[in-house]
């Protein structure tokens, strides 16, 4: 795991992060039965990367949908279909924008914490005495941070995605006087349980979660043992995560739609 | 230890609400949602075509919000829509001669059921059924009435059949309407290129009560409305003899192109080019 080493050229540079990156996942997964034994620190990590992040998710949720309503509303009066604002917004946040937002802010929230913790914990030494004293720092801080984040996502992309429906409900029905029942009927008739909630909200937040946490326990378990290396590897989680949740998004929303 | 404990239940808590908005958002906004009524009655209404008409769309008396549709079902066996209606408790006073329909809101909007009163003195109660229905109006039907389109001749004296040449028939296709004064006496049986004369042929059934048409009468083809469909229009001429079976119309006007009208409109109105066998009133372009 020294690709940074390799090369001063960008490409093999990305590259062999890559290759790092996945080789790391293997030794994740492998670390994964055992950490298991570490149940309790797993369900800490679910409790800082999701519960924590509740607030944010929820305040955000709440104006994206408030925002999306405002929105489709002044645009689709002009075709006399404001009624379809609670359809056009169900299927755009349950689609793309509740996976990828909540993903984003997952991974400025959680995934930058994650970073840091393990990058000051590699810059302190404190994985290389757990090694001394035979705990595998991948099982015991890897893994739970992966694993909760895993399990933090889904969940918290389904909390996004009500709070969106709450704005967008504030804002159209409460605010702009769209027929509640027209509301909820056009929503109901147009999201289907499979293709939108199933493949969209869950399919895609559990990989984006995945990858989030992912990259951030990697970035942090490889950082230079320096602060300006625990601040740039803090950085590179917030880049990487975005660039490979926008991109994995095209290519899931190809697979699963 | 306490610590822990907080953050154990805490996350918990926050395991728990995200399965709840997850289970929420499964059941109750999508197209399995169990519908949930609150203080109501049920009416049943038969509709013969209920449209787009959805469930839990809105039911209104004059305009305002009483109800929703509770459920849409095809009985078996029957060729009409039963719709169920949950009412309000609070507008118990509909008069069961009332009359339901289908309204749509605005051109492209959703349908609702409208509740218009009668002047029966007994009232609906739970489970009663208003027999008076107005079925949801398709829009291709709208459009028929309005520019008499959809009614066609009824024929049934027989038809005749005329040709008229157009230089171009636009959209026009078989089955098309064939109108006079706006009113349907035929249908265009066929619309043929000619291979050498190189323009449309278009035949003409007439229902044979429309025999008194003089054979000078000019045939166009004409848009009903902006966004209608192309009927053929016959105008009377003056000549004392009138059609027969197998005549040809010779003065015809064809189908106006968007582009040719926008073409007179900016030159001012002389028209752009002669075509053989225009009418005389057709730079007119006023349909």
């Amino acid at each position: 795991m020294n690709g940074r080493a390799a090369s001063d050229n960008v490409v093999l540079r990305s590259l062999a992060q890559i290759g790092d990156c996945g080789l790391f996942l293997l030794t994740l997964l492998a670390a994964v039965p055992r950490s298991l034994r570490h149940a309790r620190e797993t369900v800490r990590q679910v409790w800082f990367i999701g519960a924590l992040s509740l607030t944010i998710i929820m305040v955000c949720g709440l104006f994206v949908g408030m925002v999306l309503a405002l929105q489709l509303y002044h645009v689709l009066s002009i075709f006399g279909g404001t009624a379809a604002t609670g359809e056009v917004v169900a299927l755009a946040v349950y689609r793309e924008l509740g996976p990828v937002l909540t993903a984003l802010l997952f991974a400025g929230r959680a995934g930058t914490s994650i970073t840091a913790e393990i990058g000051l914990m590699r810059a302190t030494d404190q994985l290389a005495a757990m090694e001394m004293m035979a705990v595998d720092p991948v099982a015991y801080v890897a893994a739970p941070r992966f694993l909760g984040g895993l399990i933090a996502m889904p969940l918290l992309a389904c909390v996004f995605c009500a709070t969106t429906l709450l704005g967008s409900h504030l804002v159209g029905v409460s605010w702009l006087g769209i027929d509640n029942g027209t509301f909820w009927s056009n929503m109901i008739a147009a999201v289907e349980l499979r293709t939108d909630v199933v493949n969209g909200i869950l399919w895609k937040s559990l990989v984006f979660g995945a990858v989030v946490s992912l990259i951030a326990v990697f970035q942090g378990y490889t950082t230079p043992p320096t602060s300006e290396g625990v601040a740039y590897a803090t950085t590179r989680t917030v880049v990487a995560s975005s660039i490979a949740i926008l991109a994995l998004d095209f290519v899931l929303t190809a697979f699963l739609m | 230890m306490s610590q822990r404990k907080s953050y154990a239940v805490g996350t918990g808590l926050f395991i728990v609400l995200g399965f709840a908005t997850l289970a929420y958002l499964a059941t109750q906004t999508t197209s399995v949602a169990n519908v949930r009524l609150g203080d109501t009655y049920t009416v049943d209404v038969e509709f013969a075509n209920v449209g787009q008409l959805k469930e839990r769309a809105p039911v209104k008396v004059a305009g305002v919000r009483v109800g929703q549709v509770k459920s849409i079902d095809l009985a078996p066996g029957k060729e009409a829509a039963d719709v169920k209606l949950a009412i309000d408790k609070r507008f118990d006073k509909i008069p069961e001669d009332s009359v339901a329909t289908i309204f749509t809101s605005g051109l492209l909007g959703d349908q609702y059921v409208g509740i218009e009163f009668g002047h029966a003195r007994k009232m609906l109660a739970d489970g009663g059924r208003l027999a008076l229905t107005r079925p949801a109006q398709q829009l291709e039907e709208m459009l028929g009435k309005f520019f008499g389109a959809g009614g066609a001749a009824d024929n049934l004296g027989g038809t005749y059949t005329v040709k008229a040449r157009f230089s171009n028939v636009g959209a026009l296709s078989a089955g098309a309407p064939v109108k006079m004064a706006g009113v349907a006496i035929g249908s265009v049986a066929s619309v043929q290129a000619d291979p050498v004369k190189l323009d449309a042929v278009v035949t003409l059934a007439i229902d044979r009560k429309y025999d008194q048409i003089p054979d000078d009468s000019a045939a166009a083809v004409f848009t009903s409305g902006l966004i209608g469909s192309q009927y053929v229009a016959i105008q009377p001429g003056g000549s004392p003899d009138m059609l027969k079976d197998g005549d040809e119309l010779v003065l015809t006007q064809s189908a106006m192109q968007l582009e040719d009208l926008i073409g007179k409109f900016l030159v001012n109105g002389s028209p752009g080019e002669k075509k053989p066998g225009t009418s005389p009133d057709a730079s007119a372009g006023k349909q």
